[in-house]
């Protein structure tokens, strides 16, 4: 089983290179590079904090945006052109396929997050930056195997796209939407009401609070601890495990 | 790697002339309609109140010491809209305390909105539009003395030289000594009041502001040191013209 996991992945990567994951990665590290000097000149101080923030801003939502395109778009493709039928008339198991999936996306996001790391550290502290790191890598772990659920679910690239978006956006700001529902500024004691706050409420169990994760604030103040990332890291684990048996449940089912 | 990319394609002449003929005259149309539409005019627009923190904070999925530096970049380029540049004094001083409010809430260890409230918008020749930024500064001062008593310090030295309203800065001199206390906080801004009382010219109170400042080690940013320079610089010239 784990030969065969370890040829899926292996042409994981290969297929990436092929269409130029990496290439684009490079891209939007230079067009980062480019938007931080402009940004660096307009300000009149405090401009590496500024420079760092939004380059650290948009290379985790750029990291984000490639590995959730590439892992859609890639495995439907495969689904479309039946060479996923063609694997599994084989005598390779579904689970197998999937996980090789997996690793090859995960070590893509290795590759991206490494490498986005290394424009950081022109600005930002090298212990900092390699907190930030590891914390982005988890976090498009994440994407990958939310990206998996959803490609299996809806097998099409519009709306898988739109459902790994909306899970992420959502868990992204979920946190902030409880605090407000906790605190408003003018409480109504309605019945809709109450199951907003109980469904803003329920949210927060189960998505992951992708809040605490890849902090601006580790890079500009110099906050980040090897510590912070136990709990980024157990949280993880957790939900991969999750969101795997959910796109196995499904995989298992469908009829190809 | 480019040959290879360009080879992979048909000759160009595998396109049908139809197409070709389509994407001159689509092209010849759009600019043609550009050509037609009447030419944008610049429209000099008032400063919006802002929204709320938690609105930024969740439009920005909780991005927030990014929005308020990206927010301080926006603000601080509001007289220069598109095509229009507005003097500081068309611009609604109420206004920019609620944004300078805004972005300090968002990232309350950035020093930048206290900076522009202290060098750009409290350096404009109208008084009342000076005092509006130095309460903001004696408010925001009163809620973190030891972090933000460098800038009721140069407020201290705008109210005496400006404003000449000597009551007014020994007010913020004194509430210096009274407050700023930290170890960080070094002699001559809790004696600030010697500095006032010494009658400086506004040039040398400003100079020795400046390079106290310097010397102390709180202005490490290289570019608000060309900043604190050229401003000095600013005065010399105008006190010789």
């Amino acid at each position: 089983m784990l030969n065969q996991v370890l040829t899926i992945s292996k042409f994981t990567i290969i297929e990436s290179m092929r269409n130029r994951l990496l290439w684009l990665s490079f891209l939007m590290m230079v067009i980062g590079f480019v938007v931080v000097e402009f940004v660096g000149e307009l300000a009149i101080t405090e401009h590496l904090a500024t420079q760092v923030s939004v380059l650290a801003v948009f290379l985790r939502l750029s990291a984000v945006l490639l590995i959730a395109l590439f892992v859609v778009s890639s495995s439907l493709r495969e689904l479309q052109d039946k060479t996923l039928e063609m694997i599994l008339a084989m005598s390779v198991r579904r689970s197998s396929y999937y996980l090789g999936k997996l690793a090859g996306y995960i070590l893509l996001a290795v590759i991206v997050g490494a490498a986005y790391g290394l424009l950081l550290m022109v600005y930002a502290p090298l212990q900092q930056v390699l907190i930030w790191i590891v914390s982005l890598v988890l976090e498009l772990v994440l994407v990958v195997a939310l990206a998996l659920v959803m490609l299996f679910t809806f097998k099409q690239t519009p709306a898988a796209l739109t459902g790994v978006f909306i899970v992420y956006l959502a868990s992204r700001v979920m946190a902030s939407f409880y605090l407000m529902s906790q605190h408003p500024i003018i409480a109504y004691d309605s019945i809709s009401q109450k199951f907003i706050d109980g469904f803003v409420a329920a949210m927060t169990w189960v998505l992951p609070d992708l809040n605490r994760y890849t902090q601006t604030e580790w890079l500009v103040y110099g906050t980040g601890e090897w510590q912070q990332l136990w709990p980024i890291l157990m949280q993880t684990m957790i939900y991969l495990g999750l969101l795997s048996s959910v796109a196995l449940f499904d995989f298992y089912r469908k009829n190809f | 790697m480019l040959t290879a990319l360009f080879n992979k394609d048909r000759p160009l002449g595998d396109v049908p002339k139809s197409v070709v003929g389509l994407l001159l005259v689509t092209l010849v149309l759009q600019l043609f309609w550009h050509s037609h539409q009447g030419a944008e005019v610049a429209r000099a627009e008032d400063l919006p109140a802002p929204m709320s923190v938690d609105t930024y904070k969740v439009m920005s999925l909780n991005e927030s010491i990014a929005t308020s530096k990206l927010m301080n970049l926006w603000l601080q380029a509001f007289d220069n809209q598109p095509g229009v540049s507005l003097s500081f004094h068309r611009l609604d001083y109420g206004r920019i305390t609620q944004w300078l409010e805004t972005i300090m809430q968002l990232d309350n260890r950035g020093h930048y909105p206290m900076l522009v409230a202290a060098r750009v918008y409290g350096s404009v020749t109208d008084k009342k539009r000076q005092r509006i930024m130095l309460d903001y500064i004696f408010r925001k001062f009163n809620e973190a003395p030891n972090q933000h008593w460098r800038w009721l310090a140069h407020a201290a030295v705008v109210a005496r030289h400006n404003l000449n309203d000597m009551e007014l800065a020994l007010k913020y001199a004194q509430a210096l000594r009274e407050k700023a206390t930290a170890s960080n906080v070094p002699y001559w801004a809790k004696d600030m009041e010697f500095i006032l009382l010494e009658d400086m010219g506004e040039i040398e109170a400003a100079k020795v502001l400046v390079g106290a400042l310097i010397e102390s080690g709180e202005v490490s940013d290289p570019y608000e040191m060309n900043f604190l320079v050229e401003k000095i610089k600013e005065l010399e010239d105008k006190s010789t013209k």
